[in-house]
Parts: C-alpha cells; sequence; structure tokens
C-alpha cells in the first residue's frame, strides 16, 4: 500500500531537515510548478512533492472518477501520503485548490499538521448572495469550454514537452518533461470539482494555525476572498504579497519564499493580521 | 517596433516576468480595438475575458514559465469595440534579456475556424450525453425490465404447476403463451445487453485456450436441437472431427455458433437444410455455418453485421433487433478471428467463422 502511495502519487522526497513541508500543486498542473521555491526550503526541512493522481506523472490507471468528483478524494490522496511516509507535524503548502484540499485534511486529521500555507485560496468561486467568490455561474462554463477547446486542438499538451527554461540553462534540450500534462477528461472533472466546491462551511472547523498568501490582483482568489478566509479560519495570518496573479510561487519566487519563511520564523505567535508590502 | 513586425497580419504583445505589457502591434490593437496607451505597461491578462484569464493563471502562464514557450493555446480576448470577443491561438516563447525574461507571443485570430471548432465542441457534448442516456437505458433494461419479466415468467410456471388450482386446457395454452413471450423478451433484452458491453469493451476475462470445435459443436446443438426439429429443418454436421482444435473462448465461442445456428433455422424453410462445416486452413480453423434459405442481397452482406440491421430478401419483416451478427462479429474479432458472409439470392447464405488454431502464432 505504502509503496502503491509513493508509485501512485509519484511522491518525491527531498531536504536535509526532519520536519516535513508538503508541498500540494493547484489545478492545471502538476509538483513541476513548486521548482522555483522548494530549492529554498531543502536545507531546513524534508521536503515531500507529490502530484494528484490524475495530474502530472501520477498512475492514471488508479484514477476513480467517484472519489475525484469532489475536493474530499484529493484530501484522501494527501492523507494517504502523509500515511505511506509516516508524515507528522507537517507544514503543507498548498496553492490554489490544494488550499481547501489542505483544510479538509486538517480537519480530518488536525494531529498531522502543524500548519497550513495557503497560496491564493478561495473556499468558493462562484458568487452567491452577500458572499462575493469573484464568478459568476457562466464565468466558470466558459472556463471549461476554454479547456475543451484547447484540448480539441492542442496535442502538445498531452505530450512530453522539451524543456527550454530560460532560467534553467543547465537543463538540456534532451531532459524531456511532461508539465500540467494530464488527460483532458480528467482535467475537466479536476476543474468541476475546484470552481464548483463550496468549502466555506468547513473553514471555521479548522484549528490548524495557518498563513494565507494574498497576491495583488489576482482574479481566481480576489482579495476579497482572502480576507474572508482569514476571517473565518481561526489561527490565521493573512500576508498581502506585493506579487500580482495567482501563482507567486512562479512569477514572484523570492517573495514567496520570503513570506513563508518569515511566517515559519514566528511559528507559535498566535493570530494575527500582518498587512506586508504596501 | 519595426514596421513589419507592426503591421505583420497576426497580433504580436510581448510582456515580462510579472505580466505586464512591453509592447504590442498595431495588427493586435486593431483586433482588440484598443490603443497602445492602454494596453502597454498594463497586465497581459486584463485583455482576455474572464475564463481565458483563468485558464491564464492555471495553464498558460504556468506552462510558459516551466517550458519556456507554449504553442497553440486558444484564448478569448476582450475586445473594447464591440461587446463580441476575439477568439485567437497563441504561441508564445521566452526570451532572455537585460533584467529578465521577455515572453513574446504571436496571437492568430480564429474566424470560420472557430465556429466549426464551436461545433465540435457541440458535437462532442451531444455524443456525451447520448452516450449518457444509452448507459441509462441500459441499465434501466438491466434492472427495470429483465426484473418484472422474470418475474411474468416465475408466475407462469407457478399457474402451469397448478399451485394456484388445475387449469384447463384453454388456460394452460394461454399461460403458456404468456410464458413464450416473456421468454422472447427476455431474449431480446440480453441481446441488448450482450451488444451494450462488447460495444463498451466490457467483456473482459476472456478464457481464450484450445478447444475441441467437435465438443463446441455437440454442446451448442443440444440448446438447439429442439428448435431445429420444430422447423423442421434438416441438420447435418461435416468434417468436424475431434482433432480439429480452435482457439476460443468456450462460453463466447458458443454463443457465436448458437447465434449462427438461431439465424440460419430462422431464415430456411420447413424442409430447408442447415449444414455445419470445420475446415482447418493453415493457423486458422473455420467453420461454416450453410443454410438453404433465400439468402441475403450481395450489397447487404457487410450490413448485417451492423446493429439493428435486419434484411430479408422479400423485405418481410424478422423477429429480434438485429444485434446477433453485430455480438458475433465483434465477439470473433475480441479472440482473433472474424466472421464473414456469402450468400447466392434464393439458395441460401453461409457465415464463416475464422478462430486461430492452436499454434498459431496469434494466440494471445
Amino acid at each position: 500500500m505504502q509503496r502503491n502511495v509513493l508509485k501512485r502519487n509519484n511522491v518525491k522526497v527531498l531536504g536535509h531537515g526532519t520536519q516535513p513541508m508538503l508541498f500540494a500543486h493547484g489545478f492545471g498542473c502538476d509538483q513541476n510548478m513548486w521548482r522555483f521555491v522548494v530549492p529554498a526550503f531543502v536545507d531546513d526541512y524534508r521536503v515531500v512533492l507529490f502530484d494528484y493522481v490524475g495530474s502530472g506523472h501520477s498512475d492514471l490507471g488508479a484514477y476513480d472518477a467517484k472519489r475525484y468528483s469532489t475536493l474530499g478524494g484529493y484530501a484522501e490522496d494527501v492523507l494517504e501520503v502523509c500515511h505511506a511516509l509516516d508524515l507528522n507535524d507537517v507544514i503543507f503548502v498548498g496553492h490554489s485548490v490544494s488550499s481547501m484540499i489542505g483544510v479538509l485534511a486538517a480537519i480530518q486529521e488536525p494531529a498531522r499538521f502543524a500548519h497550513l500555507i495557503l497560496v491564493g485560496p478561495s473556499p468558493r468561486y462562484i458568487n452567491e448572495a452577500a458572499y462575493v467568490g469573484g464568478f459568476e455561474r457562466s464565468d466558470i462554463e466558459e472556463l471549461l469550454d476554454t479547456m475543451d477547446k484547447n484540448y480539441i486542438g492542442w496535442a502538445n499538451f498531452l505530450a512530453p514537452a522539451i524543456m527550454k527554461n530560460p532560467d534553467r540553462p543547465e537543463l538540456s534540450a534532451e531532459l524531456a518533461e511532461s508539465f500540467c500534462s494530464t488527460d483532458p477528461a480528467i482535467a475537466r472533472r479536476f476543474a468541476e470539482a475546484t470552481f464548483y466546491a463550496d468549502n466555506r462551511a468547513d473553514l471555521p472547523k479548522v484549528r490548524t494555525p495557518s498563513l494565507i498568501l494574498q497576491c495583488a490582483d489576482d482574479i481566481i482568489a480576489p482579495t476579497a476572498v482572502g480576507e474572508y478566509v482569514h476571517h473565518q479560519l481561526a489561527d490565521s495570518t493573512l500576508h498581502l504579497m506585493q506579487a500580482t496573479g495567482h501563482c507567486p510561487h512562479m512569477s514572484h519566487p523570492a517573495e514567496t519564499i520570503e513570506a513563508i519563511k518569515s511566517y515559519l520564523s514566528k511559528v507559535g505567535a498566535g493570530a494575527q493580521v500582518e498587512v506586508a508590502n504596501q | 517596433m519595426d514596421e513589419l513586425l507592426d503591421r505583420a497580419p497576426c497580433g504580436f504583445i510581448s510582456f515580462g516576468d510579472d505580466g505586464t505589457v512591453r509592447d504590442v502591434n498595431s495588427t493586435l490593437l486593431e483586433m482588440i480595438g484598443g490603443s497602445r496607451e492602454t494596453v502597454v505597461g498594463r497586465p497581459f491578462e486584463a485583455l482576455l475575458t474572464i475564463s481565458s484569464r483563468i485558464f491564464y493563471q492555471t495553464h498558460f502562464f504556468p506552462l510558459l514559465r516551466l517550458q519556456g514557450s507554449v504553442e497553440e493555446l486558444f484564448v478569448t480576448l476582450r475586445c473594447a469595440a464591440s461587446k463580441e470577443d476575439v477568439a485567437v491561438l497563441v504561441n508564445a516563447a521566452a526570451r532572455k534579456q537585460e533584467g529578465g525574461v521577455i515572453y513574446d507571443c504571436a496571437l492568430m485570430r480564429l474566424r470560420e475556424r472557430r465556429k466549426w471548432e464551436d461545433e465540435i465542441l457541440r458535437s462532442k457534448r451531444a455524443a456525451e450525453e447520448a452516450n449518457q442516456a444509452k448507459s441509462g437505458l441500459i441499465s434501466m433494461m438491466s434492472h427495470d425490465l429483465r426484473t418484472p419479466i422474470g418475474a411474468i415468467g416465475g408466475y407462469c410456471d407457478l399457474l402451469m404447476m397448478g399451485i394456484r388450482g388445475q387449469l384447463n386446457d384453454a388456460q394452460l395454452a394461454d399461460v403458456e403463451r404468456i410464458k413464450k413471450a416473456s421468454e422472447y423478451l427476455l431474449g431480446l433484452i440480453e441481446d441488448v445487453l450482450n451488444f451494450a458491453r462488447v460495444n463498451a469493451g466490457q467483456i473482459e476475462n476472456l478464457d481464450i485456450k484450445p478447444l475441441s470445435t467437435a465438443a463446441i459443436l455437440t454442446q451448442t446443438e443440444t440448446l438447439i436441437g429442439p428448435r431445429i426439429e420444430q422447423a423442421g429443418i434438416n441438420y447435418r454436421r461435416e468434417a468436424c472431427a475431434e482433432s480439429v482444435k480452435i482457439v476460443a473462448d468456450p462460453d463466447r465461442l458458443q454463443q457465436i455458433l448458437l447465434n449462427l445456428l438461431t439465424n440460419a433455422v430462422k431464415f430456411t424453410a420447413t424442409g430447408g437444410k442447415v449444414t455445419v462445416t470445420c475446415e482447418a486452413r493453415g493457423d486458422r480453423t473455420l467453420i461454416h455455418v450453410a443454410d438453404t434459405g433465400r439468402g441475403i442481397p450481395e450489397d447487404q452482406l457487410e450490413r448485417i453485421f451492423e446493429p439493428f440491421v435486419q434484411v430479408n430478401s422479400d423485405g418481410a419483416s424478422k423477429k429480434g433487433f438485429g444485434l446477433g451478427l453485430a455480438i458475433s462479429r465483434e465477439l470473433a474479432r475480441r479472440m482473433n478471428g472474424d466472421l464473414k458472409a456469402e450468400s447466392t439470392l434464393g439458395r441460401g447464405s453461409t457465415f464463416t467463422l475464422t478462430l486461430p488454431a492452436p499454434d498459431s502464432s496469434s494466440h494471445k
């Protein structure tokens, strides 16, 4: 079972520290998206990377449409990786939808998690009454259309791409990697599980201390949503970043690293609102 | 920007690692009805529709950042001049520059192509919905129809056994008719379910092994014998010695043979002949089922293997859904074989089932 989970979720363990730092990717990509921030933590932590079943290099044969029709199924992946590696006192770092997946995992097994670091979290993407999630249902339907059209015409999406990363010239063109590769049907279901989810009622159940990294001008998780999450999560810290967009760990890795390190150095300081870089 | 790039027949835009637009060509500005002042210095994603902004954040940007390039991404741009958005295909590549990375994007507008892609998408979704409806129907047939029809047959048996009192001859004849009709209905449902299973690739765990052709034929004849006798058909088996072996799943082979013999009997008039002949030919074993029925028009010989197709030379309707041959051919192919038909109008038809012989290398 343990070995199966490690293979199933393409788990990679790096680093020289003892406290586990579990990085969970968001919708649309895989563990590769952490490559710009992970090196900053390998000296001090036991870094664990994985792909959700259906993403990246996970075992697509293990995909169960029913299990992964809700974020709860993805939270099971997180917990099973924790069980397989016997991880405790975990610092969970989740991007986007993985923030809520981490929330669900921490509610289910609070004793395993020391801290949740939530990058661009949103418990509900669709506007509803007084709650402003940022999107109308029709926006999400158009997103699904856009994804479908890209899958129709975009054979490259499924094929391994040759690395042409200008930031890492040491990686030769011979190194072929598959970024964000996924099965179109699985990607669509993941999108539906993500963007139609409503985890607002789960937030008050969390007892694990958390850091919310909120980007400026983030269309997917607007600042008002970050503030909502902060108010609903007990013992949470809201950090407003200068970084714009939804992927600060890719667009502004230095600022992201600094924000996480700064929080971790203050671990145990309790709930606070830290408005930085304004 | 030089004039060639500025007036190129495709949009061009470049933005930095933070997403801020550094330059844009006139072609793109015309596409979106914008001015250089309203685009340069603003985030690239601000040009996109909401759904494409999500796609940009979840796919476009991560891929561009990781791979250094992306190709053929479909996104839609907001157009200041009209309510219609502008669909484009984007190719983008990273370029190192002093002080960071610049992403250059070429955008090709989609007009007619977009209509067709919308149509493909609609058709794809309609097909998926139809497939779901089919699954629902199969499930309904499997449970909601088969169960009560089984109950009808069961209660007929009870009545015929006299559990509710002795039936007179007329009542008994009626109940027997009800029983036969229910069996017929069950047969139809089994055909549809079988076809659905084969079609959905759900015929798994085939136990493919060398078998005695004669033994399988004997078992099949036991099942079809009463019907042959009742129809007044002369049945003969030729050249099927014990030594003629065939590689197949025994249950599926029997299913195919039963179907071929049932068809032969169904389409052959009283007094006609049905002959089964075995033939070892190289690494294959052939079983021919020949009848002296009315035959099938030559141009219909392939159509009869399509689902829900029944062809009669006289145009007369026949019982059943026309699924048996479709199922049989698919099963034969799953067992590395095939099923074909030959026919002469007015003289009869021959169906030939070909399957591997035991020493065939194609036996998997």
